[in-house]
């Protein structure tokens, strides 16, 4: 049996409703699922955590959880979203199930270990029934001749490709080499006679083959189980990892373009080859645009939505380039590049009761919280502030929320702050917000929250973008602890730019002290702070530092780089 | 308020206890040191059930000591002419078929882990090599239903007794060493059996939804 | 995997449980397995026990509730200084068998993210996941792995309040398959209950674990405390059960450790300094 080819693994039929299939390939477990959008999973029956079977986890119909600490892995591209022990923080995208490719021909559910992808197997024939598989305890060779001596009643002598064709119709028999002594017989026929009793009668025939193959296996030495065999995880991933990712350029493809809401429009990106990177609530990614612009956009993709990455851009009046180029020049079929999923601003699944805040645009990455605490029918409430009815955008994803949805319409500054009052008064024990919106609301929401006695850990910001002025004026040394480098900064240049010459940076993204992706640990000096990324406890204790705008009131700054 | 003379990880008393979580019958449960402490041989537990086994309803001045004799009982008197104890004479036969073929499954996989995790002086190669007998009976039997639409046991649209007196020593045979793997319709059946209203677990078995 | 895969000197030269004193009555000996060998143990008319493989004598220890015995040279058994303290009650809560290694089930044992999902009501409530940061570490001397300040929500937190609370954890690994939880006590908050696992390699895919409790509780019955017990390893059970594969793998890149892990990343490395080979898959090179 060569594993160069498609095999059988599972019926179609064996992938019920939210249900998680056990099956084995050459001495490899497999746990095979579909998802409620249709898509068939093979997967490593292994959670990469501790080893536990994911067979015995549970099918969400858009993730497969594993029932010992619930680490959570998304549909289609196998990565962990949600990591329960660390609520805080995102998975690294490094940690990805092992995946194989499935294909869904003639009822059988058909995979293959092959590097690339063989030809797809003959199909039977529209109409053709998967019969009932029957597990062998025997090597697969033996039941392979087995099954060539047959010559089932209607369909005469299977011979060595194992396919008849009789009065009765045609019939193809296969062998799943489960293990070295282990496989399951499989077969479709192709018939006019009534289904049932055809199936009843080739099920026996099968039985029968079973009970012969393994009277001759009982004569023979019983083969050692082909040996465990799972790839080693990412040495970054085996020492207790940071929470980082990389840079990596990914190339997609418009799939679709469509307005959902005045003046916002919708993006689905689709990856031109595999499967896209796992991505997480509130998770954002770069996207490169023609006219050379990198900007920064949120996930609005709900848990199980992984086959394209769906962003909402709304056109601005004072747009330097970015909104209006998606706007007015982007068509579908159009191709971009674009980061991996980064998230700064990760949604905690621990709290009693969740409060998402969107102003505006910034609904993005809250629509994709929204959708994940409502899959796992955590308690929460989105309360949206747009202009008019009109400007809400992505109408369809918010009818699913019914009433979780709270439309505020056309306040003013002084009415936001007020409403804002109302939604963030007294703060609850194990209760947790996440503010998404333009400046000057999230600046409202942040003093709110503080008078009101929020302790600052419960309130997440994220910012589009950084709108204070940046003060480039002062110069000063950088020491780079671990390269024994010494740099001079000076005024008008950023310490970013500066590293990246030296070609020491760190990986960085909006250049605007508003994702955070450039920062990096502070030995010593004194901090002149000019991000809206870190929290005010963050920027108080001078441990880390955003390399893009932020600069020094000492003369020296010392870099853990 | 009836009693219920129990030991946890029995999957008899299980039984019972799953009927009464779907039925809503409240009761007082009386644990017995089954193990470690062999407590269902004491002399306080022989006047109660003079031959020593688990489970016992006990309500008034009925005593019941067999759990597909309570599961019986619970049903009719809980439930009269409901889905759980069909009136019709050919899925009454039925669901006592399978009655019967769960005393097999409690003598075989139910055996099994009895010897492989409380170390019972049993033969554990000969109840494995039986419980997959019959597993693989089940594995086909439920096959064929899907094939005729059916989900449950018996030919019926909601489960029957045949499921709760079945589903214990199915779910918990991985611990006498019998796994599932090349029972796909088995497995399928346990997962619907989770989704049943008012199902509770037991420990060695999770529930359908993570965490419940 | 064989069993007669012979134990690795420093796992062979320690004391393992093998039974439960209060299950040995006197005469009638028994057997079980140590290592894959048969060992048979017997209580003699004055109460000593002694223990032997088919061909020599065994050395026997009794204490913490149950028959200690070595195919090795062992040294001293670990102290659980608590277990003699007076007004303590010290129950032998159960012996269970499991199919996966020895070090798997202690793993588990020294784990705390697993409570909500495996003793969901019990150990552990969701939507209450996190485990913060706490403290390990080796003792001067390397003999154990002490893990303090281990912060975990559990529901009812007390005999005395309905409401949920974190609860403070010690583990102590002072054995290769033993391990010793302090937890503080419903009745007595400023001093700790201790729980106990104890494991017996019965082969290198396979153990016995033996619970020993020493806790300051005066209410529950023996019975009820067993029945306790039985009912989260219980719930365990399965988990082990299914985990791939069945022997602890000790390199770092077979399985995925998150910071939460801290205690199992440092009985792992543990493991691999003092050599053990049985019951685990030694990292290679």
């Amino acid at each position: 049996m060569s594993d160069m080819t498609w095999v059988p693994v599972a019926n179609a039929s064996d992938l019920a409703p939210r249900h998680v299939f056990q099956g084995r390939l050459l001495g490899q477990e497999l746990a095979i699922w579909r998802a409620d959008d249709g898509n068939v999973n093979v997967w490593e029956n292994r959670c990469l955590h501790r080893g536990v079977r994911l067979s015995i986890g549970v099918n969400t119909g858009s993730e497969l959880v594993c029932q010992y600490h619930g680490w959570r892995y998304a549909n289609r591209n196998a990565g962990c979203t949600y990591i329960p022990a660390h609520p805080a923080d995102a998975p690294p995208h490094t940690i990805c199930n092992r995946t194989w490719p499935a294909l869904e021909q003639d009822g059988l559910i058909w995979t293959h270990f092959a590097p690339v992808d063989p030809p797809r197997p003959e199909s039977l024939g529209a109409g053709a029934l998967a019969l009932r598989p029957q597990p062998v305890a025997a090597a697969p060779e033996l039941a392979r001749a087995v099954l060539a001596g047959l010559s089932p009643e209607g369909f005469g002598p299977l011979g060595q490709d194992l396919v008849a064709s009789g009065p009765a119709g045609r019939l193809r028999l296969m062998v799943q080499a489960a293990d070295a002594g282990r496989a399951v017989l499989r077969g479709l026929v192709l018939s006019d006679e009534a289904p049932l009793p055809l199936l009843r009668r080739l099920s026996l025939v099968l039985r029968l083959a079973r009970d012969e193959i393994e009277r001759r296996a009982a004569t023979l030495p019983v083969p050692a189980p082909i040996p465990h065999r799972s790839e080693r995880v990412a040495p970054e991933l085996a020492e207790m990892p940071e929470m980082v990712s990389g840079p990596a350029r990914i190339r997609v493809r418009v799939a679709k373009k469509q307005i959902v809401g005045e003046d916002i429009v919708a993006l689905e990106l689709a990856g031109l080859r595999g499967t896209l990177p796992a991505s997480q609530p509130g998770a954002h990614i770069d996207v490169a645009l023609p006219n050379g612009l990198l900007r920064q956009y949120s996930l609005v993709n709900a848990p199980g939505e992984t086959d394209r990455y769906v962003i909402g851009i709304k056109r601005e009046a004072q747009s330097t380039g970015g909104s209006a180029a998606i706007h007015d020049s982007l068509a579908e079929g159009d191709l971009l590049a674009i980061s991996e999923p980064r998230n700064n601003f990760t949604l905690r699944r621990d709290a009693e009761e969740t409060v998402l805040i969107a102003g505006g645009i910034g609904v993005t990455p809250l629509l994709s919280m929204a959708a994940a605490l409502r899959d796992e029918g955590l308690p929460f409430t989105l309360h949206y502030f747009a202009a008019s009815a009109e400007t809400l955008a992505f109408g369809e994803r918010l009818a699913l929320l019914g009433e979780r949805m709270v439309p505020y319409l056309g306040l003013d500054a002084a009415q936001t702050t007020l409403a804002l009052q109302g939604i963030l008064k007294g703060p609850g024990a194990d209760r947790q917000v996440y503010v998404c919106g333009p400046a000057p609301m999230l600046d409202a929401a942040r003093a709110t929250a503080a008078e009101a006695g929020w302790p600052e850990a419960a309130v997440h910001f994220e910012y589009f973008a950084n709108t204070r002025e940046i003060d480039t004026s002062s110069s000063f040394r950088i020491e780079l602890a671990r390269s024994a480098l010494s740099l001079e900064v000076p005024a008008g240049r950023s310490i970013l730019s500066v590293l990246q010459e030296a070609g020491v940076a760190p990986p960085s993204s909006c250049s605007q002290g508003a994702c955070g992706t450039c920062m990096v640990r502070l030995l010593e000096g004194e901090p002149d702070h000019q991000d809206v990324y870190l929290t005010g406890a963050e920027k108080a204790a001078g441990e880390k530092i955003l390399t893009c705008v932020s600069r020094a009131k000492s003369d020296r700054l010392i870099l853990d780089l | 308020m009836p009693t219920l003379y129990d030991f946890d990880l029995s999957a008899d008393c299980y039984k019972v206890r799953l009927l009464a979580a779907i039925l809503g019958i409240p009761y007082d449960r009386h644990n017995v040191d089954f193990f470690p402490g062999m407590k269902h041989l004491s002399p306080a537990f022989l006047a109660v059930n003079p031959l020593g086994t688990l489970p016992v309803w006990d309500e008034g001045d009925l005593r019941l000591c067999s759990a597909h004799a309570i599961l019986v009982y619970l049903a009719e008197r809980h439930a009269p002419g409901g889905p759980w104890l069909p009136r019709d004479p050919a899925l009454a036969g039925e669901v006592q078929h399978w009655l019967g073929f769960a005393e097999g499954l409690a003598t075989s996989a139910g055996a099994a882990r009895l010897a492989a995790g409380m170390e019972f002086d049993l033969d554990l190669a000969a109840a494995q090599a039986r419980a997959h007998q019959l597993f693989e009976r089940m594995d086909e039997h439920l096959w064929f239903r899907e094939r005729e639409g059916g989900n449950w046991l018996c030919r019926t649209l909601q489960p029957t007794l045949a499921e709760i007196a079945c589903f214990p020593d199915v779910m918990l045979s991985e611990e006498g060493g019998i796994a599932r793997e090349d029972y796909p319709a088995l497995r399928r059946w346990s997962d619907r059996v989770k989704r049943i209203p008012g199902f509770e677990v037991m420990p060695g078995i999770f529930p359908a939804k993570i965490g419940a | 995997m064989s069993p007669q895969t012979q134990p690795d000197p420093f796992m062979r030269d320690q004391w393992y449980p093998v039974s439960a004193l209060q299950d040995i009555a006197a005469g009638t000996p028994r057997v079980t397995k140590l290592f894959g060998q048969r060992v048979s143990y017997r209580r003699e008319a004055d109460g000593a026990c002694s223990a032997s493989t088919e061909d020599r004598a065994l050395p026997v220890l009794q204490r913490y509730g149950c028959l200690w015995t070595s195919l090795g040279t062992p040294g001293e058994l670990f102290e659980i200084p608590e277990y003699t303290e007076a007004d303590r009650r010290n129950v032998a809560a159960g012996t269970v068998a499991v199919q996966v290694s020895a070090q798997r089930g202690i793993e588990n044992f020294l784990d705390m993210g697993h409570f909500p999902y495996v003793h969901t009501g019990i150990l552990g409530a969701l939507p209450h996941t996190e485990v913060k940061e706490y403290n390990v570490e080796e003792t001067p001397d390397g003999r154990e792995i002490i893990a303090t300040e281990c912060l975990f929500y559990q529901p009812m937190a007390s005999t005395v309040s309905t409401s949920g609370a974190d609860v403070e954890y010690i583990y102590r690994v002072p054995h290769p398959t033993c391990s010793v939880l302090y937890k503080s006590s419903p009745l007595d908050e400023k001093r700790l209950d201790v729980i106990a696992l104890f494991g017996q390699p019965t082969g290198e895919e396979s153990f016995r674990g033996h619970m020993v409790l020493s806790i300051l509780d005066d209410v529950n019955t023996d019975d009820f405390i067993s029945y306790f017990q039985l009912h989260i390893f219980g719930q365990d059970k399965p988990i082990l059960e299914n985990q791939m594969p069945k022997r602890l793998p000790l390199d770092p890149r077979a399985e995925t450790p998150i910071r939460a892990d801290k205690t199992s990343i440092m009985y792992r490395r543990w493991l691999t300094r003092h050599g053990a080979t049985y019951g685990v898959i030694p990292a290679q090179g």
